[in-house]
């Protein structure tokens, strides 16, 4: 197997000397879906936030595409291919569909550093490509027909696939998507499941998926990561993980650990 | 030596009192009260009423200002506006308290005529003549009306710790500062809680100037640089925790007291040291303080609220979308047919000022950032500009005139060399706060003008007794701009192309890219947004506007003064031009109009104890913007394309477009 496309190394956080992550190690290969599940409170959130560079780690290593970007702000790790969406939405309100995969596109093809064309009044044409480009993109997500509308009229579901699709406008190697379908109904929840399939079919994209609908991950990932408490608990494919003991002890507990009445 | 410790205490205790107030509302609310400053003058103002005009006895009028007025103030200014913004964006947050600061001080003006004036001797708790008292002992003296402050403060520490720790109220109140949410949940009257607060904050404010109008003055003016101090204080408790406000304003107190002794007892020094005080210790604060950068996203994650405004109705596209600017740029170009010299000359104020207001367009509406200096850099642009022109010394270094003009620079490189001058400086502003995040940065940029205000534009050689520096009209081309029409038509070109520059910028890349920014930080970065980099550009780029924009100002009045560009002004204009919307260059170009034309209307046609009716209703307008976050340019132009819809809804030819 050649390099992992992203690979996290030992990473250890903590907030006010509460260890929220302590050794946790993640590896992505290129193409694959990799899941991230664990109950509330494991730190799932929080190795995205050190993913995607919102967070610093206090130990540990974050490479992507062979290099370390520990340290690199999350500007940077979008430049070098990693994307990711939010768990509470994080859309542009004031921005069309289809301009939040404009926007995308052309930070890409560095157009954001163009004031002077943009002054002169150039900066209202598309690059050449980018049409067709977006168009695709819509097409490949099912968002034609949501295109020209305001972010803040299309429902939640739509919206996650906006998030995704925006996403992949940056023309990323990995994407990490925080909890794409949590309040999502079972058709919704298939449409991003569908979209996902769709965009690494299409475009060779990896994913680090975390999620609470641990059907949905079972039937998408090529392998799974627990976690729980900060820690890795099981790592492994789906089959695996299914049949593992630690990880239904994490989820439904065991017997010692049943609530206390008061 | 003593004596100033003393006067330091003294000034101390009163930032203390007022910057408890300001962290007790904030913290139960979540809006950082511009209008603090105001809130303080009003009470002071009523109780001086009572007093001195009523003849009312200080016991009664002060029981009467404090534990009636003030609450009630408090409770109604929460009820009609603090209210509706705990939810509101940030910068609805920022600007409806911007208007509350305009609007209350010029009310109160309105409602007791003898404080448009200068009030000579403003009463303080303590009977006039004050008397005085030697401690031999300390070897200081001490007047009443400082005791009174010392008594007041101890009285306040004690009272609310107090009334915090050991009451069920306190212990409601902290319960909602935590977590709103949860202490709702868990029974506790949130909203009675929040009220109540206010109307303590208010008693708060209004206690601290009471005590202040005797020993500084009771004037607008004074009640700011409280304002100020009470906010850098509350930066060093975070804006959240009352004690190391309380010994934050002690500090700047103390400070700003000893430093008398060791200072200067003439020129710009002396007046200037006591205003850079809260500017340092916020700057220190600010670049020292690790536990600020959490906050900022703390601040982020509520801004969710702009999801619940109306989404804007599409434009009109091709030859229709030219049909309302060409009215627009008609109308203006031929204002000196159908206008007399006189008022074509008011017209010019207002479209030099429409310039000018293009900074607010770009840094706040664009930009999204919240900036109360814009003001400063729009006077530094003007008195560069004039010294440069004027062949006069800046901080008693001349600058070379290296052309052939006895006079000094030709004026229109004057005019840009002023306007480049604004940039490094609002640069180094903006990059000093930027990371923090936004209200520290209004907070920033506030202390970072009274600073500049105080320690620059004071200086002799740019006031010049109040003159300023007298400056020409360019002649260049072969044209003579000293005509006032033809002048005219120089600023109102000046204006379209900026007004077309800044729609360009608006619509293309840098456009999305701001705009993304505004909505989501956080998202903006993960796509690949360079954040900083695109926020000084923007910062970079309004400065280089006010710059242009105060010269040009200048030039149209004929005299470039301090006077014309004092932190108060620029409030009124960010008020103005808010109310009008920030997105908008045509509400740049209304506010600028109206800023000129109107108070010249009024001062002609009615009373002059009128005069500060403009004010107040430029700052009533910046408050309508807590139920029209967008500002009333927006509300028509939306009411107009509603009614397109409808109308083409009915007619055969539409194919169910959807509406907004």
């Amino acid at each position: 197997m050649s390099d992992p496309l992203l690979h996290a190394h030992e990473i250890a956080v903590s907030f006010g000397g509460v260890g929220a992550l302590a050794g946790v190690d993640l590896t992505v290969p290129a193409r694959s879906i990799v899941g991230l599940v664990g109950p509330n409170g494991a730190g799932k959130t929080t190795l995205f936030g050190v993913l995607s560079g919102l967070l610093s780690p206090r130990s540990g290593r974050v490479e992507l595409a062979g290099a370390d970007v520990t340290r690199a702000s999350p500007q940077r790790r979008a430049r070098l291919g990693l994307a990711r969406t939010f768990q509470r939405l994080e859309l542009f309100d004031e921005l069309t569909v289809r301009d939040h995969l404009v926007v995308a596109r052309r930070i890409r093809e560095r157009r954001d550093r163009s004031l002077l064309r943009d002054l002169v009044g150039l900066g209202r044409r598309p690059s050449p490509g980018e049409d067709e480009a977006v168009d695709a993109l819509l097409d490949l997500l099912d968002l034609g027909k949501f295109a020209n509308q305001p972010v803040p009229l299309v429902p939640l579901g739509t919206g996650r696939i906006v998030e995704l699709a925006r996403a992949l406008a940056t023309e990323p190697r990995v994407v990490l998507l925080d909890e794409p379908t949590s309040g999502l109904d079972v058709h919704e929840t298939e449409r991003v499941a569908t979209a996902l399939r769709a965009a690494r079919a299409d475009r060779g994209v990896a994913f680090v998926l975390v999620e609470h609908d641990v059907e949905l991950v079972l039937q998408l990932c090529d392998d799974i990561t627990v976690l729980d408490f900060g820690r890795v608990i099981a790592h492994g494919p789906p089959d695996e993980i299914r049949a593992s003991a630690d990880v239904q002890a994490a989820y439904l507990g065991t017997a010692p650990a049943q609530k206390t009445p008061r | 030596m003593q004596g100033y410790v003393l006067a330091g205490l003294v000034l101390g205790s009163i930032y203390a009192i007022s910057a408890l107030g300001l962290v007790l509302t904030y913290s139960s609310s979540r809006v950082i009260n511009f209008a603090h400053g105001a809130t303080a003058y009003t009470v002071a103002v009523f109780f001086h009423w009572l007093n001195q005009v009523q003849g009312w006895s200080i016991p009664a009028s002060a029981a009467i200002s404090l534990l009636v007025f003030s609450p009630l103030l408090g409770l109604a200014l929460w009820g009609i506006l603090f209210r509706h913004l705990t939810h509101s964006p940030p910068d609805v947050r920022f600007l409806a308290t911007v208007g509350l600061w305009v609007a209350l001080p010029a009310g109160v003006q309105l409602a007791f005529p003898f404080s448009q004036g200068q009030i000579l001797q403003p009463q303080g708790f303590a009977t006039v003549p004050v008397a005085i008292y030697h401690l031999s002992a300390l070897g200081v003296s001490v007047n009443a009306n400082q005791v009174a402050v010392l008594i007041g403060g101890a009285v306040v520490v004690v009272g609310l710790s107090a009334l915090l720790r050991a009451t069920p109220v306190g212990l409601a109140t902290r319960a909602t500062v935590d977590s709103p949410r949860t202490a709702a949940i868990s029974g506790i009257n949130t909203t009675m809680v929040t009220a109540g607060s206010w109307m303590v904050g208010t008693a708060l404010a209004g206690l601290a100037g009471i005590l202040l109008a005797p020993i500084l003055g009771l004037s607008n003016g004074e009640f700011t640089l409280l304002l100020v101090a009470s906010f850098a204080a509350a930066v060093v408790g975070r804006l959240t925790s009352l004690p190391l406000t309380f010994l934050g304003a002690m500090a700047i107190g103390l400070i700003q007291g000893i430093a008398v002794d060791f200072l200067p007892s003439h020129g710009v020094l002396s007046t200037g040291f006591r205003p850079s005080v809260p500017f340092i210790v916020m700057l220190g604060c600010l670049l020292l303080y690790p536990g600020l950068r959490r906050e900022r996203f703390e601040v982020d994650r509520r801004a969710g609220a702009r999801a619940r405004e109306v989404a804007p109705p599409p434009p009109l596209r091709g030859w229709r979308a030219a049909i309302g600017p060409l009215a627009v740029a008609v109308a203006l170009f031929s204002v000196p047919l159908w206008l007399s010299t006189f008022w074509v000359g008011v017209v010019s104020q207002g479209a030099a000022l429409a310039i000018l207001f293009l900074t607010f367009t770009i840094v706040t509406g664009e930009g999204g950032m919240l900036s109360l200096c814009q003001a400063t850099l729009a006077g530094i642009g003007a008195l560069t500009t004039a010294s440069l022109a004027t062949h006069s010394p800046l901080f008693g270094w001349l600058v070379p005139n290296p052309f052939s003009s006895a006079t000094g620079w030709p004026i229109g490189l004057a005019v840009l060399a002023g306007a480049l001058v604004a940039v490094p400086i609002g640069l180094l502003v903006a990059s000093l706060s930027l990371r923090l995040g936004d209200v520290y940065l209004a907070l920033a940029t506030l202390a970072f003008a009274l600073l500049i205000e105080q320690l620059v534009f004071a200086r002799p050689e740019f006031d010049n007794f109040g003159a300023g520096i007298s400056l020409g009209r360019p002649i260049f081309l072969g044209i003579n701009f000293n005509d006032t029409s033809t002048f005219f038509l120089l600023l109102a070109a000046i204006f379209c192309v900026l007004a077309v520059l800044t729609v360009n910028l608006r619509r293309a890349t840098t456009g999305l890219v701001l705009a993304s920014m505004r909505s989501s930080e956080q998202a903006a970065a993960t796509i690949g947004v360079r954040i900083v980099r695109s926020k000084l550009l923007t910062f970079g780029v309004s400065s280089f506007i006010a710059g242009l924009g105060g010269a040009l100002f200048a030039i149209t009045i004929g005299r470039a003064s301090p006077d014309s560009f004092e932190v108060l002004i620029g409030i009124v204009w960010l008020a103005i031009v808010a109310s009008f919307g920030t997105r908008s260059v045509l509400a740049a170009l209304i506010a600028g109009l109206l800023f000129a034309v109107v108070p010249q209307l009024f001062s002609e046609h009615l009373p002059t104890s009128w005069a500060m009716v403009p004010t107040l209703l430029f700052g009533l307008g910046a408050i309508r913007l807590a139920v029209n976050p967008r500002g009333s340019l927006f509300d028509i132009q939306h009411s107009v394309r509603v009614l397109r819809l409808r109308r083409a809804r009915r007619s055969p030819t539409f194919e169910g477009q959807a509406p907004a």
